[in-house]
């Protein structure tokens, strides 16, 4: 049984992991760069360990510091959350090699699911409905224009070892299919060193739906239902929900046996994730699958009952699930918004440093999984998510309300951030009656952009406020109250008496 | 505003030129005339742009103040900007920056009025990040638009872009470099073209 975990990572995930860690028992080591001394997981973790300067190549990517640590702090498991070294086959191998136990999937699972080709290739195989397209890879102008004929425009070309939209070319005509064919390669050439591209039909107005799946190591597999995904800017999700507002319970349980069918294909162990896009008529493809942890993980937790890395945690040590398919509900309406330190007035360019004050929400159904403090200067090296706001309601209704209630209480100064723009999210009409897709975020923008206007008499307010500290601060009129450092005279007294008196 | 008599001290406040002293706030291009006018333990009446203000308003605690104003609620929390008077002001709706305009600060600005004031401009890192490409030299003319510097931070970069077409007269940066938030980055004459 795992007895300490090592979390190779660090921001709101890692103090999410070390939360579940300590509720079991077990004791948890914190990994940390130069930046991140002062950082959340390093206060609340039992052991930390620095591993290297601040740039992520040099700490949170570098496996052979962040293995020796684990055998230094004698730590039985790693749990990496999600980015940094979740899916590399390299560390989930090494980890194996020296006996550490790796809090995911096998490298082969990892590997299968990585590369999109041979991802397409099994869930064929399985049975699972991928979007028509190639089946192996392209490598002539002839081959490509006999798919486009097949299938039909728009296609997508993309690269076989993708990601982020890079190596991605989108094609409308059929005199795009050569030049398109040719960037893409070489774009995936620059980016993964593999030129290897396929074509798949383009889904216009796409909502990307996801399926939560576990599975353990004695071939169990369910699924903890969806999460919908489909509020995204430039490929960034920014509000997940579940369930979603569009499917329909048959298309929900069907989609569920195709999402279990998919990890079984590849013996999946742990907690993974079913990404498939569904267009408005609810045909549904399966995308890709991520295995390790989603940001977006919360959600499923609020509405099934569950703790996914409790699971996760159970799963490394070969236990087997106690949740049965058949006893899983989805209980009420859950949704995220993420935080992220941006500034969506300046083209949401991100906005790393001091928080100056913060004041999170709580009450009823609401949960923040979060990292900053008071104080704290969020490093300019990591990630842009501060915070994820998860709130529940029991119906979706009550959800979008309470989400702009816990929107409202939450208030971060010193850093720019999304947080009016979320606001704005969840008061847009598309949103509040559940129809959305993909592009919402580009269809409503106008919308998400506005709402700034303020009164005169906010600007009243805003003005008498921002003279009245400075007023306080320049001490023309000094505030009634003395400051707590300052002593009176009888505890100068009482000080001087003592200091006499002391022995050492 | 209320006149005190050179070389008399003003009962209330025993400051002598408390209520000599006219001030100005700036927020969103507007300059707005401010006074205040009284102030007890939690209400205060503020002169504003000669409208008279009256209003609620407890320092709930450091840079943070409840003030109720025709009974509504407002909950603003006020941040200086270090080195600066300026102030991060954040009232639910959006974070503004507001700057206190005293005779001090008018002073320096009548001073300096002519040399800098809309002949000269800097291009200020608005975030603290590293700087992956500076784009020009000292004495090289830039157009309006043109990309200066290029900044790293969270994994994204951004552009900075001159405002207006001049000279470059200074770059303060090199590449590689870790640059501070609200720190310059190139100064660039727009009189020169």
């Amino acid at each position: 049984m795992i007895k300490k975990v090592l979390v190779a990572n660090r921001g709101e995930i890692a103090v999410r992991v070390i939360r579940s860690c300590k509720e079991m028992g077990i004791k948890t080591v914190a990994v940390y760069s130069d930046a991140d001394r002062t950082s959340q997981h390093v206060l609340h973790a039992d052991e930390a360990y620095h591993i290297g300067p601040s740039p992520s190549l040099e700490s949170y990517l570098n496996i052979d510091k962040i293995i020796q640590v684990a055998k230094e702090s004698g730590a039985d498991a790693v749990h990496p959350g999600y980015g940094f070294l979740s899916e590399n086959t390299k560390f989930s191998d090494r980890c194996k090699l020296e006996g550490i136990k790796f809090v995911g999937p096998s490298a082969y699972s990892i590997a299968n699911m990585g590369d999109k080709i041979t991802a397409r290739k099994t869930m064929i195989a399985a049975g699972v409905p991928v979007v028509p397209g190639t089946v192996d890879m392209v490598h002539s102008e002839e081959e490509a224009l006999k798919t486009i004929e097949e299938i039909g425009l728009p296609v997508m070309i993309k690269a076989s070892a993708g990601g982020g939209g890079k190596g991605m070319r989108l094609i409308k005509k059929a005199e795009e299919v050569t030049s398109g064919l040719r960037a893409a390669r070489s774009e995936a050439k620059a980016a993964f060193n593999d030129d290897s591209v396929y074509i798949e039909k383009y889904i216009e107005s796409p909502h990307h739906i996801e399926f939560q799946v576990l599975a353990d190591s004695h071939g169990n597999a369910i699924h903890l239902f969806e999460r919908e995904c489909s509020v995204q800017r430039r490929h960034q999700k920014i509000i997940e929900e579940t369930p979603s507002p569009i499917l329909t319970h048959e298309k929900r349980m069907e989609m569920g046996a195709h999402a279990v069918a998919a990890a079984k294909a590849v013996n999946y162990e742990g907690a993974g994730t079913i990404e498939f896009i569904v267009d408005n008529d609810l045909n549904y493809y399966f995308l890709e699958m991520n295995t390790r942890l989603q940001v977006e993980h919360p959600i499923t937790e609020m509405v099934v009952g569950v703790d996914l890395v409790k699971e996760q945690i159970n799963i490394a040590n070969g236990l087997p699930l106690t949740l049965k398919q058949d006893e899983l509900t989805q209980t009420g309406h859950a949704i995220e918004c993420r935080i992220y330190a941006e500034d969506p007035d300046n083209n949401f360019m991100p906005a790393p440093g001091q928080v100056t004050h913060i004041e999170t929400p709580s009450g009823l159904g609401v949960r923040v999984d979060g990292y900053i403090y008071e104080g704290f200067v969020i490093p300019m090296y990591y990630d842009p998510l501060i915070a994820k706001l998860v709130v529940w309601g029991s119906t979706r209704e009550e959800s979008i309300q309470r989400t702009l209630r816990a929107l409202h209480e939450f208030k971060v100064t010193g850093v720019k951030n999304n947080v009016r723009f979320l606001e704005r999210i969840a008061l847009a009409d598309d949103f509040v009656k559940g129809n959305y897709n993909t592009h919402f975020i580009e269809d409503n923008f106008d919308f998400l952009m506005g709402g700034k206007e303020q009164n005169m008499q906010d600007d009243d307010v805003v003005s008498i406020a921002a003279f009245v500290e400075y007023l306080d601060r320049i001490g023309e009129l000094k505030p009634k109250y003395e400051p707590a450092t300052a002593l009176n005279s009888w505890q100068k007294l009482k000080r001087a008496r003592s200091a006499r008196n002391a022995r050492f | 505003m209320a006149e005190v008599e050179k070389g008399k001290k003003c009962k209330k406040c025993k400051i002598l030129k408390l209520h000599a002293m006219s001030y100005e706030v700036k927020l969103k291009n507007k300059t707005i005339a401010i006074e205040l006018q009284k102030r007890t333990e939690d209400r205060m009446t503020v002169k504003v742009d000669g409208r008279s203000v009256e209003l609620g308003l407890v320092r709930v605690k450091q840079g943070s103040y409840s003030i109720i104003l025709n009974n509504k609620v407002h909950n603003v929390v006020v941040v200086p900007i270090k080195g600066t008077k300026k102030f991060l002001v954040n009232n639910f709706i959006e974070t503004q920056e507001v700057e206190v305009i005293d005779s001090e600060s008018r002073y320096l600005s009548n001073r300096c009025k002519g040399t800098s004031a809309d002949g000269e401009g800097t291009i200020v890192a608005p975030i603290p990040g590293k700087v992956v490409k500076v784009l020009v030299s000292k004495g090289q003319p830039v157009l309006a638009g043109q990309t200066v510097v290029i900044i790293s931070a969270m994994k994204m970069e951004s552009e900075f872009k001159a405002l207006k077409a001049g000279v470059v007269v200074d770059v303060k940066v090199s590449e590689g470099q870790t640059v501070e938030g609200r720190q310059t980055l190139v100064v660039i004459d727009f009189n020169k073209e």
